[in-house]
């Protein structure tokens, strides 16, 4: 399944999302690219009732996600009631039109 | 580096302002700064304009350009300068630098924003545009979102509470009361935004934990300072006050990118600079002026500016010791809750409001004897952050 590609330095080891041309811990510029794992931990989130021009919805639920790989990202929360810790898994689907393309990117169901 | 003074400030009224275009409020508040210091014929050096996104909210790009011929200033440098909604202090920044250096003597710098020309949604979408284009944004991410997943971590690691949020903005809204620069002139109560069954009508979620009130408004406005060399501020005679400390400092990004996320690390680093710089601590400081864009980074940012011990912040509130009148009063102007965020204009609006404070100018809201004041600028999510420390000249 399509998901986010992460960096993980090659001197350090430290795991990146997103990218940067050089390590945040250490400065290196060699890094191997990691698929998020399948599924992680809800690390925080918010439920959005006011957004941006453009997504014509209410309640949307954002979150911030840690991989069981050590990789974090923020994505679609699609859980009734979220709970800090709780185990997530990882789809992939349109998640706002910008320009009139749809843009794609994570979303997590209760595992 | 030689000493730099803050010669005038000028500001206009935070508000919606229909009938007014970015360019002539950023005029109307360089020409009160020039005038308050009694600038008269003498030539400014350089303008440097602290704005976000006139590109975006107001189709004109170029606006400092536009500005000194606006204010007939030509032939003198000209710039704008972009950090977010940190504009307005790293305008502040750059003014000193070229004061301190000697290589300019005088420098006009002002902050402004015209973010009411949009709808709101549009506004939201494009204060969104700071956020990571593929990590964040694309999500649909706002700034109170930003917040409400940080105001949600770091209430439950320090136990503060929705009513601890609320005092901050009933303190602040009271404060800007006394404040006619203020956008919003209004009284709130506990009962009303939070005690009774029904507040939620009056303060409804905007992004959870955060309420409208724990969110400041969106607003247009502009202000601006004169800043100049110790020889000609001896000449124009204003009560000195000079910039004793600047400090900036960047974080993350991206908020999932820092190891702890409830650690303002931009904002402690920035803080120690400004200290360090003027040479004092920050029990030494009379007046503060935060960036409570919303309410939980008043909080968070009195501790990692050093005024309380981490998890302090909201007892402080409490206690009342940051109200004007307390052993620390943080935001008597009204802060952003009340005073408004025109975003590029909020760090110069500070520290236009620490010089009248320090200058005991500040009427009703002046807070005693204040002699240091603190003010701090935040960018992004706390990824671009600049500090501050004032001093009154004895």
């Amino acid at each position: 399944m399509k998901t986010i590609t992460a960096y993980q330095c090659k001197t350090c080891q430290l795991v990146m999302f997103p990218g940067h041309l050089r390590c945040l811990n250490c400065s290196s510029r060699d890094f191997e690219e990691i698929s998020a794992a399948e599924g992680g931990k809800l690390l925080t989130y918010t439920v959005v009732n006011e957004l941006p021009w453009g997504i014509d919805e209410r309640g949307r639920v954002l979150g911030i996600v840690e991989f069981d790989n050590g990789v974090k990202a923020m994505g679609l929360i699609k859980v009734e009631d979220p709970k800090i810790g709780m185990k997530l898994t990882a789809g992939w689907e349109p998640v706002r039109v910008i320009g009139g393309e749809k843009a794609y990117g994570l979303s997590f169901q209760p595992k | 580096m030689r000493p730099v003074i803050v010669s005038g400030v000028g500001m206009i009224p935070f508000e919606r302002r229909d009938d007014d275009r970015l360019v002539d409020m950023l005029a109307t508040a360089g020409i009160q700064a020039m005038d308050d210091a009694g600038l008269g014929e003498r030539p400014v050096d350089a303008v440097y304009v602290g704005n976000m996104a006139s590109g975006l909210f107001n189709h004109q790009v170029s606006v400092a350009s536009a500005l000194v011929d606006k204010l007939s200033l030509l032939p003198a440098a000209a710039e704008r300068i972009e950090n977010g909604p940190a504009s307005g202090g790293s305008a502040i920044k750059n003014g000193f630098l070229a004061v301190a250096s000697g290589y300019h003597d005088v420098v006009l710098v002002v902050g402004g924003e015209k973010m009411r020309e949009v709808i709101g949604p549009r506004a939201t979408d494009i204060v969104a545009c700071m956020t990571h284009p593929e990590a964040e944004y694309i999500y649909g991410v706002t700034l109170p979102a930003m917040a409400g997943m940080f105001a949600r971590l770091y209430m439950e690691k320090y136990g503060i509470t929705r009513k601890h949020l609320a005092m901050v903005s009933i303190k602040n809204q009271e404060n800007g009361l006394l404040n006619p620069y203020a956008h919003i002139h209004m009284k709130i109560t506990m009962e009303g935004i939070l005690t009774h069954p029904q507040a939620f009508i009056n303060n409804p979620v905007v992004a959870d934990p955060l309420h409208l009130y724990d969110c400041c408004p969106v607003s247009d406005g502009a202000a601006a300072v004169l800043l100049t060399s110790a020889e000609v501020a001896e000449e124009l005679k204003k009560p000195g006050v000079r910039i004793a400390g600047v400090g900036q400092a960047t974080d993350t990004h991206t908020l999932q990118e820092r190891s702890d996320p409830t650690d303002l690390k931009a904002v402690t680093l920035a803080s120690e600079k400004a200290f360090a710089m003027a040479g004092i601590q920050p029990k030494d400081i009379d007046v503060a002026e935060l960036h409570d864009a919303f309410t939980i980074l008043e909080i968070a940012e009195s501790e990692h500016a050093g005024f309380f011990k981490k998890g302090e912040g909201a007892k402080a509130v409490e206690s009342g010791a940051t109200r004007i009148g307390g052993k620390l009063p943080v935001n008597p102007s009204g802060g952003l809750k009340a005073r408004g965020h025109p975003v590029g204009a909020t760090g110069v609006a500070q520290v236009v409001e620490l010089t009248w404070q320090l200058r005991g100018e500040a009427g009703e809201r002046q807070v005693k004897n204040a002699a240091n004041g603190f003010s701090l600028n935040f960018g992004g999510f706390g990824n671009n952050v600049l500090a501050f420390v004032l001093r009154r000249d004895k």
